[in-house]
């Protein structure tokens, strides 16, 4: 009997373990992948482009197989990171054909916190306000107040590297040194602060410590050393991770019990006492099931994961699911959305040089909270973009030419080009549903999920709208030669491309349609709670990481209490 | 080295596996320096490797940097048709070796390793135009995507990234060329 289970060891997973095992509770972590160690064999960030098994390409075969099909052609899938990331083939999924959708996974001890993009940007007052405000969704029951301490004590912890930018939109937090801007990034930033009250670019706010405290050398980490590689591990523990971060911490208090290749199937019920008791979980391998017994569950397997599992847990109690009283279980799935993507050429620097290789991109807030310039749409969209390097004439290996002068005129540096991709709130619809599929199961028996989600009418509209706006806004920049591709409005969009798949147990204050209180406890089970993405009412347009494991530290906070107080 | 042009009887001749007629006008050069393999690889013959390794070489020649042989770009090659290379890709690559032996037989009258170095050259020159001016054949499918990966495999190579740093240090973007050649010298951001 454990005082405490922890399904999941990702960003989340790790950081409800580090607070409950820092406060004394014994801690059981159940993770669905197998055990790697930080700075273990399956770290691939200390070898060079020549050291890489196949020269970082993928094997042919798995394309032949038709595996990893949802990630094939993703920049950062690659033979010296394939390993953090399933394949579908063996993890599948089903959608509508009209509807695709995208699941990335990655099933290992630290899950995705290995390979995530580590932009790390808090929500501001207006994104918490945005469901009650138009009527989308179901509105917050907390606002930007709640998490700001939350916000601080995540940030001090894992380490943030940003510029304080006093935007409202994206309040300021913990900061350690900012990352330095190209002089193209400088030169767009300073003519946007010119010319708009209200677009700005930012540098990028990460978690790649720039200034490690006292405490994260302690857990063995480093300052980032300006690789990019992190998607490979980081054998300095430069970026945030669980496995470099919240599980090393959780496990130093002699707390912390890890088992792995254990998937969950359900959450057991007890209709008589009216708790969660436990789980079952699957042996990986074995395929055995057993139980592990706790008194409080909290479900950290993302967001998806996190919904399979609580439709699959039924009791007499709860038919369809537990702490699915509301039947919004599965429901108000999310994602960002891109839809524009957008270069341009930044004159005048053409002496200028860059070195190193910054491990985050820039930022372009979101600046269309309010409906203003007429737009026939609710939320909004900001621009992540990068103009870190010069850019490059590359090679001739995709175009005519050989011989000794191609190769002379091979990866010379080209002008400075910014590049910007749109990142769009989507909005929480209720039939944008997760739902076990009726008869397909998985290797181990458990129902797969069927994902219908789409890009609906006000998403469409904010892609034309972003499409003119960056123009603009390139163009204001300084920017010449401008080229702005925006997807077609015949083609699908693939929700979960962005690997920001959210919702699916929103947080509310009325039991009647939402699934956790303002503490991302279930309404209908005390000792429940679900603090990964599927706890989110809204998606607002910031990545969503820091928001989580903010969402997490504070309903493990709450919870403490309530063991300690014999409530639970 | 000879003036020839590859015809479009040639191109599409061996593209579909054929003997074609031979059209080159052309001289033959005794003088072809021209490295032959003895020892077969781990998946191409030895005869494969000779002509492999010479197409990597006219594609990306040692100038006053490091060229493809010098990069053991087919070398590596050999050993990814095993880790790396799917079905197709090795019936590809094996197809454009005999395609282009076929274009030498079909335009010099002798095998590939006996024509001059420049009429070579000249033959993967015209081969590379045509592959990139009709994208559909089988050919040029095949021949670009041995290209790609001859590239791919030199400009991943050690030799072709001289400056290249595992470890910067940090990142900084408003720095001058005297400074980058400093860095760089160094082999670190500091």
């Amino acid at each position: 009997m454990y005082d405490v289970i922890v399904v999941g060891s990702g960003i989340t997973g790790g950081w409800a373990a580090k607070e409950f095992c820092e406060k004394g509770f014994k801690t059981l972590v159940i993770e669905r992948g197998r055990h790697i160690d930080h700075r273990g064999a399956e770290y691939t960030d200390m070898q060079a482009p020549w050291q890489i098994e196949n020269r970082n390409k993928v094997p042919e075969l798995f394309d032949e197989e038709g595996r990893y099909a949802m990630i094939e052609r993703k920049g950062y899938f690659k033979n010296a990171t394939k390993q953090f990331f399933i394949d579908d083939k063996e993890h599948p999924i089903s959608y509508p054909k009209e509807s695709p959708f995208k699941w990335i996974r990655g099933y290992q001890l630290g899950g995705r916190s290995l390979t995530w993009g580590r932009q790390s940007l808090r929500w501001g007052v207006k994104d918490f306000q945005a469901n009650a405000k138009d009527g989308n969704g179901v509105p917050w029951p907390i606002g930007y107040e709640d998490l700001a301490p939350w916000y601080d004590y995540v940030e001090s912890f894992i380490g943030v590297s940003a510029n304080k930018d006093g935007l409202d939109t994206l309040p300021d937090g913990v900061f350690q040194k900012p990352w330095e801007m190209s002089c193209a990034e400088k030169f767009i930033s300073e003519n946007l602060k010119e010319a708009y009250s209200d677009r700005r670019l930012i540098i990028g706010r990460s978690a790649n410590l720039t200034e490690p405290t006292k405490e994260q050398i302690e857990l063995g980490r480093g300052q980032c050393q300006a690789r990019a590689y992190c998607n490979r591990g980081c054998t300095f523990g430069g970026y945030f991770s669980s496995l470099s971060a919240t599980l090393p911490a959780a496990e130093r208090t002699g707390n912390l019990t890890v088992v792995t290749d254990s998937i969950v199937e359900s959450v057991n019920y007890d209709d008589k006492l009216g708790k969660a008791t436990g789980v079952t979980v699957i042996d990986a391998h074995t395929k055995q099931k057993r139980q592990y017994r706790a008194k409080v569950i909290f479900l950290c397997a993302s967001a998806l994961g996190t919904v399979q599992i609580l439709l699959n847990s039924k009791s007499k109690s709860f038919p369809n699911g537990i702490a699915n009283s509301s039947e919004a279980v599965g429901h108000y799935i999310m994602d960002h959305f891109s839809g524009v993507l957008a270069n341009g050429e930044v004159p005048g620097f053409d002496d200028k040089f860059s070195i190193g290789r910054r491990p985050i991109a820039t930022y372009i807030p979101n600046y269309r909270h309010e409906q203003k310039d007429g737009v026939d749409f609710v939320r909004g969209f900001g621009f992540q973009g990068t103009a870190q390097n010069r850019s490059n004439t590359g090679t001739a290996a995709r175009r005519v030419g050989i011989g000794a002068t191609v190769k002379d005129e091979s990866n010379q540096a080209g002008p400075w080009r910014f590049r910007a991709i749109m990142y769009g709130e989507m909005l929480p619809n209720y039939d944008n549903h997760a739902r076990l599929h009726p008869t397909d199961k998985d290797q181990w028996g458990i129902p797969i999920l069927h994902i219908d989600a789409r890009i609906r009418d006000n998403e469409r509209k904010m892609i034309k709208q972003a499409a003119k706006d960056i123009k603009e806004i390139l163009t204001v920049g300084g920017c010449v030669d401008i080229q702005v591709n925006e997807f077609p409005e015949s083609k699908p969009i693939f929700v979960g491309d962005r690997v920001h798949e959210m919702g699916g147990a929103c947080m509310g204050e009325d039991p009647k349609n939402s699934v956790l209180n303002k503490w991302a406890q279930t309404h209908d089970v005390k000792n429940l709670f679900v603090t990964d993405g599927a706890c989110m009412s809204s998606c607002a347009t910031q990545n969503p990481s820091l928001t989580y494991m903010a969402i997490t530290a504070r309903a493990a906070d709450y919870a403490t209490k309530l063991i300690s107080q014999g409530l639970l | 080295m000879s003036n020839i042009n590859i015809s479009r009887r040639v191109f599409i001749g061996a593209s579909m596996y054929l003997v074609a007629t031979p059209i080159w006008a052309s001289v033959f050069n005794s003088a072809n320096a021209l490295a032959v393999f003895t020892e077969s690889g781990q998946f191409f013959t030895a005869d494969e490797l000779t002509i492999l390794t010479d197409i990597a070489e006219i594609m990306i020649p040692r100038t006053n940097q490091p060229g493809a042989t010098d990069a053991h770009v087919i070398n590596v090659l050999d050993g990814l048709m095993l880790s790396w290379a799917g079905v197709e890709t090795k019936f590809r690559y094996k197809s454009i070796i005999k395609q282009v032996e076929q274009i030498a037989l079909a335009s010099f009258k002798s095998d590939y390793k006996s024509v001059s170095q420049s009429d070579r050259e000249s033959l993967i020159t015209e081969l590379d135009k045509r592959a990139f001016a009709d994208r559909t054949s089988e050919l040029s499918i095949s021949y670009r995507k041995l290209k790609e990966m001859i590239f791919h495999i030199f400009y991943t190579s050690e030799e072709a990234n001289p400056n290249f740093m595992l470890v910067p240090g940090t990142y900084k973007g408003d720095i001058s060329k005297e400074l980058l050649d400093l860095y760089n010298a160094r082999g670190r951001v500091s």
